[in-house]
């Protein structure tokens, strides 16, 4: 939180003397109303998961802003019942936010080992495109998960 | 006098700000067009995201300095995380209020 | 100023009064909400864009606060203003 502080005031190191403390406070607030322990990321699968990220964020951008703007607006929505294999609510909430940025995905409701899913355009092997998404955040997390049964959409 | 390096640099900082700006447009043409609640949130929390993700990467480009590249980054996964946690509570609400979503063959 | 940055600006100023539509036409809150939300974004984009026009630091942290208030709108309209049928 340091080195956030340290980024937000441009690198301008007297601010630091009011920031670090606030940082340190903050951090310890956080851990005071988090009960739980943290799950821990692993550096690498962090950096596995940002380029897998990255690169199918840009074709999420891409694919909606296409069907947004074709005169046809070529869309076929649906939502539909996806079963959970990730353990810890930490890892659901981050594989929750990530569909919604991720192509034609949008999740719409956490229960307790489903998630409800809405489908921009259901042609395609959508529950798979899911499930690796899924299998990815298990990376992050240094979970290994079993294959997803699959399912139609 | 402009260098070879300058002009590709511009070249390129101004590539990632037309780019940005055509995933604006795209997203607030997806929030008027698209039928329902929850196909307009794809529009705006995909497409305005990555529009501003590359308006930073374009600004990091032409501020050549790693603090400010650091700062516009984090302000970009910051409005990611919130974008992608505020579109999560919308459509929540949106299936809690029993919201139909559209189906292929309805009126738009 | 660079008029490149401004065209950009003046641009993505455009897209968000797109966003004015969405609010007018509805027909729920929650479609309201999305303009709510699209302004968020773009105005991110212009307190970014403008700081570096004017060359000013402190715009850029007016577009950190936008980014941190947009969170804060988003909870607060699910918790608070929205019921269904509205």
């Amino acid at each position: 939180m340091t080195a956030i502080w340290w980024a937000i005031s441009e690198g301008d190191t007297a601010a630091l003397a009011v920031g670090a403390p606030a940082a340190l406070a903050a951090a310890l607030i956080s851990l005071a109303l988090h009960p739980d322990p943290l799950p821990v990321v692993r550096p690498l699968g962090l950096l596995r998961f940002a380029g897998f990220f990255l690169v199918h964020s840009v074709r999420g951008g891409i694919d909606v802003a296409l069907r947004a703007l074709k005169p046809s607006m070529p869309i076929d929505p649906r939502i539909i019942t996806y079963d959970l294999r990730l353990p810890g609510n930490t890892a659901r909430v981050v594989f929750t936010n990530t569909l919604s940025l991720l192509p034609g995905t949008l999740s719409a409701k956490l229960g307790r080992d489903t998630l409800e899913v809405h489908v921009l355009d259901c042609a395609g092997e959508v529950t798979a495109e899911i499930a690796r998404v899924e299998d990815r955040v298990a990376d992050l997390f240094g979970v290994r998960l079993a294959p997803h049964a699959g399912g139609a959409c | 006098m402009m260098s070879t390096l300058d002009t590709l640099t511009a070249g390129i900082e101004y590539a990632l700000y037309a780019a940005g700006a055509f995933f604006f447009l795209a997203g607030s043409v997806g929030l008027v067009r698209f039928p329902d609640v929850y196909t307009r949130l794809h529009a705006l929390t995909k497409a305005d995201n990555l529009g501003l993700g590359l308006v930073c990467l374009g600004l990091a480009v032409r501020a050549g300095s790693p603090v400010v590249a650091l700062k516009l980054l984090l302000i970009w996964l910051l409005v990611l995380g919130a974008g992608a946690t505020a579109c999560y509570l919308v459509a929540e609400a949106a299936r809690a209020a029993e919201v139909a979503p559209w189906t292929r063959g309805e009126r738009r | 100023m660079d008029p490149v940055l401004g065209a950009l600006a003046a641009f993505i100023m455009v897209t968000a009064f797109l966003g004015i539509l969405r609010i007018e036409r509805g027909p729920s809150g929650a479609d309201r909400m999305l303009s709510a939300m699209l302004f968020g974004t773009t105005g991110v984009a212009l307190a970014l864009v403008l700081a570096e026009a004017i060359g000013s630091a402190g715009a850029r942290d007016a577009g950190l606060v936008f980014a941190l208030l947009g969170a804060v709108t988003a909870v607060a309209f699910v918790k608070r203003a929205w019921r269904a049928g509205e």
